[in-house]
Order: structure tokens, then sequence, then C-alpha cells
């Protein structure tokens, strides 16, 4: 569960599913009570309708009139019954809608109390019923006990009860759906913001952006300005780094060209031979160290896109007057619109190093080709760089040593030299791989892929 | 040649600049970026060497000036930061080769005698003109494959001129470029180092490499490439 939006809204459902299951039942229960209170109080009512109703015989009987108050007690089958039994609990009387049915006669009601009971008829239908156990003071001043009962068929309230919870459902359902869209629209407009946060970042990360904008809510702000600097420190610490790079690679060589320029001066032969290749492997080493690649662990905070045609033509451009003489022929073939993401620096590395070999080694042609990579989620940051040039080429097995080998110094190729392992360090820094062919120019072709951010 | 070495280094600025002088330059010196403006924008100048990392001004804000300016020499760059960026920008900016500390001094002579002969539109190492030949690194005159012997003055006034092979250069061009130090030098010297020049390559008057054009100078007049 890592989105925030489906954690909260996963914890509102099941909030809202407790606190509405708790009301349906509460809700239940009451209608349930109150709806048989009031069939309790109906049926007390028929009761004393009947005892009023009831008139002793000089056969020490009780005789009903055939109207009843109510005319469901004559109907047969109407669902309203009742009847009267002697102390043996032998049917006196019966209503005519009892006709066929036998009334249960269940546990006798203490004498002047009322007793409810849920049973039910033979043909299973559910009975309310209320009895009353009486004892009858006769004319002749005899008491006599009997038990007037009445029932009603609860098939009418529980359609009503099953109603009631049908329709409480429905709306609930429908009311918690409401909720759970409008808490949804809700979650999405609060969480607008730390969205626009990750897009922002993403962009960053692809270059895109310099830093988060500074529209954002008050509580997101705090997040927001710590975020710009910290990519800004990175920055300047990226900048810083380049910088102290810079320096030192000027205090050391200044020195070491003052040395060579010196060297000549009054020095016998065998001596400044000797000094110069001192001075050439503290150059090299220098060059070497000093030469890494640009970025840095937190990388992915300070690239931008670097379009790769300006910077080509550039470099072409520069390569043009250095080969003035030899004047070889740069062809460029380059995507539209292609972007490297990284560090300026870094491209102008690795494209530069390629063309200036080509161009050392070529006879007459060069040939700098730029294509897409894709990946197979068709992102786009990754490129294919290739450099072929019309020169001797660089035989199988010795591509294959340069490509093996560790990166230390005294191991890069001369001619080649530290350029091809610069250009390695800066592709595999990149995710990328270094690979040696021959071209169709007849001559060596190297071929630089980086492949889309895995990150 | 006259030669501006821009380099805040004073000792690499000075071996660099003896090194140069030896191999026949005129040397000028600027020690920071404001003081080498100057010199490239006022003084007569055929070659600038600029180290990008100076203070004051950076070496990439000189050369941009100085194009802007008009100024049209060629321009070498000294340059410690060994990355193609640096190199890109410098070349960018309007520099037209570099070298990379720490440097042999011969590869700058080498590049420097390079980057003149280009200016004067030549493109082989050899520059050749009918029965004329001159190999700027060996400093060799030949003609109908001899080799002619020069004093080293006698020898920097015919490499200027067939560097600029069709152009007419003034007398006060040739003082301006070729001495040292003085400018105020009498001009009368160059008439009689021409003529000593032409009887040495065209001791029977049958070439005539050099043209005299009265009042306006002097100019190579053979035509470039061998004769047919």
């Amino acid at each position: 569960m890592s989105s925030l939006n489906a954690r909260l809204l996963i914890s509102v459902s099941v909030l809202l599913l407790f606190f509405f299951g708790v009301t349906i039942v509460v809700l239940d229960t009451a209608f349930r009570s109150a709806g048989e209170q009031s069939r309790e109080d109906v049926l007390d009512g028929h009761l004393m309708a009947l005892l009023a109703a009831a008139e002793p015989t000089d056969q020490g009987e009780l005789a009903m009139p055939a109207d009843l108050h109510d005319p469901r007690l004559s109907s047969i089958g109407s669902g309203l019954y009742a009847e009267i039994r002697n102390s043996a609990g032998v049917v006196r009387w019966s209503s005519k809608s009892a006709l066929g049915h036998e009334l249960p006669f269940g546990a006798t009601a203490q004498e002047g109390s009322r007793l409810f009971q849920k049973e039910s008829l033979s043909d299973a239908t559910p009975l309310l019923t209320l009895s009353l156990s009486v004892q009858w003071e006769f004319p002749d001043g005899e008491l006599k006990p009997f038990v007037f009962r009445v029932a009603e068929s609860l098939d009418s309230f529980n359609a009503q009860v099953a109603k009631f919870r049908q329709q409480l459902f429905g709306w609930f359902a429908a009311v918690a759906l409401v909720m759970l869209l409008a808490i949804s629209t809700l979650l999405r407009r609060m969480l607008r913001p730390l969205r626009q946060i990750e897009t922002e970042i993403g962009a960053i990360e692809e270059g895109k952006r310099q830093s988060l904008s500074g529209q954002y809510p008050t509580e997101l702000q705090g997040v927001a300005r710590n975020m710009n600097l910290l990519i800004d420190s990175e920055r300047a610490r990226s900048d810083r780094y380049k910088a102290t790079l810079d320096n030192l690679a000027h205090s050391l060589k200044t020195p070491l060209a003052a040395m060579r320029a010196l060297l000549n001066q009054g020095l016998p032969k065998k001596f400044s031979g000797r000094f110069d290749e001192q001075i050439e492997r503290m150059d090299e080493i220098v060059r070497y160290q000093l030469r890494k690649p640009a970025t840095l662990a937190t990388k992915n905070l300070v690239l931008t896109q670097v379009s790769v045609a300006k910077e080509v033509d550039r470099l072409v451009d520069g390569l043009r007057k250095v080969y003035h003489d030899k004047d070889p022929v740069i062809e460029t073939a380059i995507d539209d619109g292609i972007q490297f993401r990284g560090d300026k620096g870094d491209f102008l590395e690795l494209a530069g190093n390629l063309l200036d070999n080509a161009c050392k080694w070529c006879a007459s042609r060069v040939r700098i080709t730029i294509r897409q990579a894709l990946s197979e989620t068709g992102d786009k940051s990754g490129l294919v760089l290739s450099v072929a040039d019309d020169g001797p080429g660089i035989p199988a097995d010795a591509a294959e040593a340069l490509l093996q080998r560790g990166t230390r110094l005294d191991e890069s190729t001369p001619g080649h030299g530290i350029g091809l392992a610069v250009v390695k360090d800066i592709a595999h820094s990149y995710g990328g791989q270094l690979s040696i062919q021959t071209s169709d120019l007849g001559g060596a072709e190297i071929t630089v892929t980086i492949s889309p951010a895995t990150t | 040649m006259r030669l501006l070495v821009i380099e805040d280094d004073a000792t690499l600025r000075e071996s660099l600049a003896e090194r140069l002088a030896e191999a026949g330059f005129a040397v000028e010196q600027a020690a920071d970026g404001k003081e080498g403006l100057y010199f490239a924008l006022e003084y007569p100048i055929d070659l600038a060497i600029v180290d990008l990392g100076l203070p004051g001004m950076s070496g990439l804000d000189i050369i941009r000036e100085a194009r802007q300016q008009g100024k049209d020499f060629p321009i070498l760059i000294l340059t410690a930061r060994d990355r193609w960026e640096d190199k890109v920008d410098g070349l960018d900016a309007g520099a037209d080769d570099y070298v990379v500390k720490p440097f042999q001094p011969e590869e700058v002579i080498a590049r420097v005698n390079a980057l003149l002969r280009r200016s004067g539109g030549w493109s082989s190492s050899l520059m050749t003109a009918g029965p004329v030949t001159l190999d700027m690194s060996r400093q060799d005159l030949k003609v109908r494959d001899e080799s002619i012997e020069l004093t080293s003055f006698e020898y920097k006034i015919i490499e200027y001129l067939m560097i600029r092979a069709g152009q007419v250069i003034s007398k006060t061009e040739l003082t301006e470029r070729l001495y040292d130090q003085d400018f105020e030098r009498d001009s009368n010297v160059i008439e009689v180092f021409i003529g000593r020049l032409r009887k040495k390559m065209d001791p029977d008057n049958s070439i005539k490499p050099i043209e005299t054009l009265r009042g306006r100078g002097y100019r190579f007049a053979l035509d470039r490439g061998p004769d047919a």
C-alpha cells in the first residue's frame, strides 16, 4: 500500500462501513421494538373489546355476539384470531376467522395478567398472541376461570420490517457511495500539491526544471524550500568540485609547462630528456586524475538537458580549425531534437575525445552518428553515439584489450591514450557501454551506448 | 613576425618568450588579461598566444573582445584544463588552435608557424611559389632546389613577404613586425636587406621574386604553387 490516496480511501471505507453497520443495527432494532409495542397495544385493544362483548349464559358459559367489533374476526383466514378456553384448556369459543386453524396453546398467563407470546400456526405463519386469564363472575355469583386469547399474524408486520430494512440499506448504500466519491475527490484535491512535487522532482531529474516552484500550501512550503536548498547546494557542490579541479589543473600544469620551457636552457641533452620524461609522467597523472566525470553521486539533482546537435556543431567547428591543414570531411547524422540528459562537460568530453581521435587517425573522412535509444517503456533519455573514420582502424585483439582493461594509466594505449579511457569512464558513470568495431568507412568505429535511465 | 604572449605565470611566460625569440619572433609579453587586451588591440600583432586562466580578465573574454574589435590575427590558446568544454569554448570564442599545458616549446613554435602560414592562405607546410620553396619548420629557403644562405633578418623578411604572397607590404609594416624593440629604425635598412635578398635569390635577375611598388612597399610577386 504505497499510495497515500489508497491508504486514506481504505481507512475511510472501513470507518464508514463500521459506522453505517452500527447505525443500521440500532435503527432496525428500534424500528422493530416500536412496531412490536404498537402491535401489542392493538392486541390489547382487541382483548378488551372481546371482554366487553362476552355475555355469560345460563349454562355457565360465555357467549359471543355474531357481530364482533372487528370484521376481520368473522372473515376466515384474515390473520386476526380469537378464542376462549375454559380452565381445562378446552376451546369454548373461537372466532370464525380461526376456522380450520388450531391456535397454539402455549403457556397460560397467571390469573389477571397478560402474556404476550410469539408462536406460529400449523402452517408456520408467525403469530403474536396475547392471553389473559380471568375469573368471570356469573349472575349467580359463581366465579369461573376462562382464558381469553387473541392472536394476530405477523406476516404484514414482518413484511413492513423487511421493507424498512430494504429502504434503510438502500439509502445508506447510496449515502456511503456519495460520501466515498466526495472523499476521494477531496483527497485528490488535497494531495494535488504532493503530486505536483512528485512531478516537479521528476522534471528536475530529467533536467527539464531547475528547482521546485513556490506554489505550495503552507504545510509543504518548508519541504519545497528545503528541497530547493538541497538542489542548490548540490549544484554549488558540483560547480565547486569542477572549479577546484580546474584550479588544481591550472596551478599544477603551469609550473610543469614552465619547467619544460626552461629545460633546454643550459642542460645537457641527456638530462633534459630524463627530466622531460618525469614531467610527462606527472602530467599524465594530473590529466587522468583531474578528468574524472564531473558528476557526483547525487547527479540526478544536477543534470540538465544538453542539446546534442548544438554541442556537436561547436565541436566540429572547433576541430575544423584545429585540423585545418588535414581538412577532414566531417559528416554529422544526428536525430532531430535529441537531448543528452547529463552534464554538458561530460557530453563534450565523450564526443570531443572520440572526434579528436577520429580526426587524428582518419585519412580524410570522419562521421559522427547520434541516435535516440528507446527503452521498452518509451523513455527517451538514452542515446547511441558512434564515431567512424577511414583510418587504419583498431585490430580486433587490440580493441578487445582496450575494452577489457581497467582504466589504469600505464595501460592506456598510446595514440588513443587517455582520451578513450576518459570516454569509457564517463560512459560507465552514465550506465553506458563502449564498443569498438570496424566502420563501413574502413577505419575504426567507436560506439557509446547510454541506455535510458533505470533509476 | 610579432607575437603576443599573454600568460600570468612569469617563469613560463618569460621562458616561452625566450624560446620564441630564439626561433626568430619578435615577442610582446603581457602578464594579465587587461594588459593583454591592450596589447592585442593597440600593437601590430601577427599572432597571439593566450592563456585561458588569467587574472583580471579571462582569456576567453580577451579573444571575444579582440575578435569583436575586428582583429583577425591567429590566436593560439594555452589551457591547463584539458577538457573539451574549455577547448570548444575557446575555439568558439575565436581562437584557432589550442595547446595543452605542459607543452613542449617546440610544439608551440610548430603551431605558431602553422597558424601564421594558414593566415596567409597556405595550407601545406611547404610554401612553394614557382621555383622558390620555403620550409618554415626548418627556416630553409630553396630556389630551384638549392638552399640559400640567409641571415636571420633576411629570412624574417622573405618569410613575411612569402606568407603574404601577392599582398603589398609597406616598409613601415615590415619594420614594425620584424624588429624586436625599436620601431623607429631607419626604413632605409629594409631597402638594403631587400636588395641583398634579391641578389641571393635571383643573382641573374631572371625570376624577380620581390617586386617594388614605389611609395607603397614590396610584394612577393611569384604565383603560389609549383611551376607548371
